[in-house]
């Protein structure tokens, strides 16, 4: 499997880079971190290049270096790369330039196959998509954004399985929730949530969500199926049947101590663009970290 | 839902939603062109205005690549019946492209060869090590430098020597922050300033030149714009300082360590190389060339002279002027100065320019310092958010057509165009220091709107009561 963890500066992307390093771990999958800096002007781009090559001359780093130089301590201290790629540090000459608006270095990792720093400059959904698209990853870990359209643009138009990290506190302690129902996503998601699960030894609860008291057959046995499932995984849960609004019922369970997982909407992306979906509304209302899991 | 697959339909809707300009582009162009044409202007006037309005839209918003831009804007001249393909291929190509051209080259060449390090011992030489000595240096250094070479050929050089200023200051940027804006804007400022000072520091003064010879208004030789211009850029520099001081008042006033220990990095570099000398000798025959020789050979052929002698001595490879010359920028502002023509043959400019004149009514129809303002006003805004030579390329023919003295309002218009102070995507100088990661582009409105509104009070200052003089 290949992972895909966007970071954006030291500052705030500590929690995302560890969760997301944890999930790859888990999953023994290939990792990429991505940082994604400013758009240059199109009027702007050879000069900017021929002034970012000049700095190298004088040993300096361009934007966005520092922040990778900073995930790479975080990825050698957590002994997550060999001590081949670390013995020297973090060697800014091993960034190879492969496209004007892209650069990339490749270390060998211990815990996770491989792991690869990549610096990009762009919009941001832009920049992730044609980077999902050219690496073939299976999901894309980043932080939650303050705004509400990001969210939406993610599940949208990223062709993988989205683990959005918000409001992550690493001393909180967190249990894992299952949203489950009939939808052919939902035992993909059951099963990327148990090695998440099993990753952080997470309680997890496995909720379905009727709008009526009535449960839908097919329901009771997705649910049925979740719970063997999680027994024969040996993750400790509780199955769970409410009846209520998806979203409000969802939420209030989450609370901000859960991560949810659940699996992405099958409606057409023309009818998710105007009318939204329930992983775009979870996404966009819940407080803790989310997990859309993509066919 | 009619057979497509999901993932079309998200490539669709991204697509859409990234482009969205694009198509109000074409909504906006369709419905331009079914407007009856007013009966003051031609129907090819009409069909210019129009490809203009599609022009600028896509230039500011940057959804297609800007050759896509240029290549619209050619297509379009000969689809709309404009002109002929052969008039448009003519009017595609001239000295001013050939400038540009040329002067970007000369930029990758120059920036090779190391010069930089020689360039801040230089500085820090005469600045010492007082900080409000430094930004004095950096500021006159950068806007002198950038009147002969080109703004973002000297931000490039002095961008690291800023850098290592800041890094041997402090290791934690953020106890440095306004220090850092100092030093950054000091350059940024300076090149835009110093790009007014002759016609070789800017591609547009190239082009509002070739313009003013094209449509018969005069001509401007290399050292008759250096008299005009270069008064104004020697006031600024003082003033830029205070502005620039009184904003950003650094952390230090002394950089006494930092600047050591640049010496000691710089001297390790050793003497000149023989290489650097040609380097310079080269330059300084180029600078020559456009003094005397630009009459007869033109400002690009003696550019490109420069080059060819850089590429023949080995200086610099083919490659890597192929790698960091921004060849979409030429054939865009090669498109640019076609349309300006086609502007003004047929009749598009003028029609603009007496639009605007019974437009701001009889009070203001014969009062020449009001045409004068408008012209500045709307160039130095326009230069903040359009690249400056792609303004003058579109604005210039617009702007001769306002009457008064052409050789003023040109002059003037493309000066105003060097006041790109105010935004990231201004001019590259400003996009280079941004790509520092050391300014926010909130940052660029704390001293740029003061420079903004002295240079605007400088030029008028300097146009007023100077150049009636010098005619």
């Amino acid at each position: 499997m290949k992972f895909l963890i966007a970071i954006g500066s030291k500052k705030y992307s500590g929690p995302t880079l560890e969760v997301g390093m944890r999930v790859a771990n888990a999953f023994n999958a290939e990792v990429t971190i991505v940082y994604v800096g400013e758009k240059i002007s199109a009027f702007s781009t050879s000069e900017v290049l021929m002034a970012q090559e000049n700095l190298r001359n004088w040993k300096l780093d361009r934007q966005g270096v520092d922040v990778l130089e900073w995930a790479f301590d975080f990825l050698v201290q957590n002994e997550y790369v060999s001590l081949d790629s670390s013995a020297d540090g973090f060697n800014v000459e091993k960034l190879v330039q492969t496209d004007d608006d892209r650069c990339e270095i490749f270390l060998e990792g211990i815990k996770t196959q491989e792991v690869g720093l990549i610096l990009r400059n762009g919009d941001i959904i832009q920049q992730l998509r044609e980077e999902v698209k050219r690496g073939q990853f299976d999901v894309t870990i980043i932080g939650g954004s303050q705004k509400r359209r990001t969210s939406h643009d993610l599940i949208q138009y990223i062709d993988s399985s989205i683990f959005v990290v918000k409001n992550y506190q690493p001393d909180r302690q967190y249990k894992m929730l299952l949203a489950v129902n009939d939808a052919p996503n939902t035992r993909k998601a059951v099963k990327y949530g148990v090695r998440v699960a099993q990753a952080f030894d997470l309680y997890t609860t496995a909720v379905t969500v009727s709008s009526t008291a009535d449960f839908r057959g097919n329901y009771k046995k997705a649910s049925a199926w979740a719970d063997k499932f999680l027994r024969r995984s040996g993750v400790e849960n509780e199955i769970r049947l409410e009846h209520g609004k998806f979203i409000e019922t969802l939420s209030t369970i989450a609370g901000d101590n859960h991560i949810i997982v659940m699996g992405s909407s099958t409606k057409s992306p023309l009818v998710k663009f105007f009318t939204g979906s329930k992983p775009i509304k979870v996404m966009e209302d819940c407080k803790c970290p989310v997990l859309i899991v993509k066919e | 839902m009619l057979g497509f697959s999901h993932s079309f339909y998200s490539n669709f809707l991204f697509w859409i939603t990234r482009k969205r300009w694009l198509i109000f582009t074409f909504v906006i162009s369709l419905l331009l062109f079914y407007i009856p044409s007013p009966t003051t202007l031609t129907p090819e006037g009409h069909r210019t205005l129009i490809i203009v309005v599609i022009a600028l839209i896509l230039i500011i918003g940057e959804v297609i690549p800007l050759p896509a831009v240029a290549i619209l804007i050619l297509i379009l001249e000969v689809i709309f019946g404009i002109d002929t393909p052969n008039g448009v291929a003519a009017s595609f190509m001239s000295d001013a492209v050939f400038f540009i051209m040329g002067s970007l080259m000369l930029a990758v060449a120059i920036v090779s060869q190391g010069l930089d390090k020689r360039l801040a011992l230089g500085i820090i030489r005469m600045t010492g090590n007082k900080t409000w000595r430094i930004v004095f240096g950096f500021v006159a250094i950068s806007a002198i430098l950038s009147s002969f070479i080109g703004e973002h050929t000297v931000a490039a050089m002095m961008l690291p020597v800023a850098l290592t200023l800041i890094r041997n200051t402090s290791k934690d940027q953020k106890t440095v922050h306004r220090l850092a804006m100092l030093l950054l804007f000091s350059i940024a400022y300076g090149c835009a300033m110093g790009s007014i000072g002759t016609p070789s520091g800017g591609g547009r003064n190239v082009i509002m030149i070739g313009y003013i010879s094209e449509f018969e208004l005069g001509n401007i030789s290399y050292l008759k714009w250096m008299k005009y211009a270069y008064p104004m850029l020697i006031l600024e520099i003082p003033l830029a300082v205070i502005i620039l001081w009184s904003t950003f008042r650094p952390e230090q006033t002394i950089l006494d360590s930092a600047v050591r220990k640049l010496k000691v990095d710089v001297t390790k570099t050793g003497k000149m190389t023989g290489n650097q000398i040609l380097a310079i000798a080269i330059f300084i025959a180029v600078f020559f060339g456009w003094v005397f020789l630009s009459p007869v050979l033109g400002l690009g052929i003696i550019a490109l002279i420069g080059v060819f002698l850089y590429l023949s001595f080995g200086l610099i490879e083919w490659k890597d002027i192929n790698r960091n010359t921004n060849w979409g920028v030429i054939i865009l502002f090669g498109a640019a100065i076609s349309l300006g023509i086609q502007m003004k043959e047929t009749g598009a400019a003028e029609w603009v320019a007496n639009l605007a004149i019974t437009g701001l009514g009889s009070v203001v129809q014969n009062v020449d310092v009001l045409h004068w303002f408008i012209s500045v006003f709307l160039t130095g805004v326009l230069t903040n958010f359009l690249s400056n030579a792609a303004t003058v390329a579109v604005l210039g023919p617009i702007i001769l057509d306002l009457g008064g003295n052409p050789i003023i309002l040109g002059i003037s218009a493309s000066i105003a165009s060097a006041f790109s102070y105010l935004t990231i995507v201004a001019s590259p100088t400003c996009m280079i220091i941004h790509s520092s990661g050391l300014v926010k582009s909130s940052d660029y409105l704390k001293a740029g709107w003061k420079l903004f509104v002295m240079s605007l009070l400088v030029l008028f200052i300097i146009s007023r009561f100077y150049w009636v003089l010098l005619s």
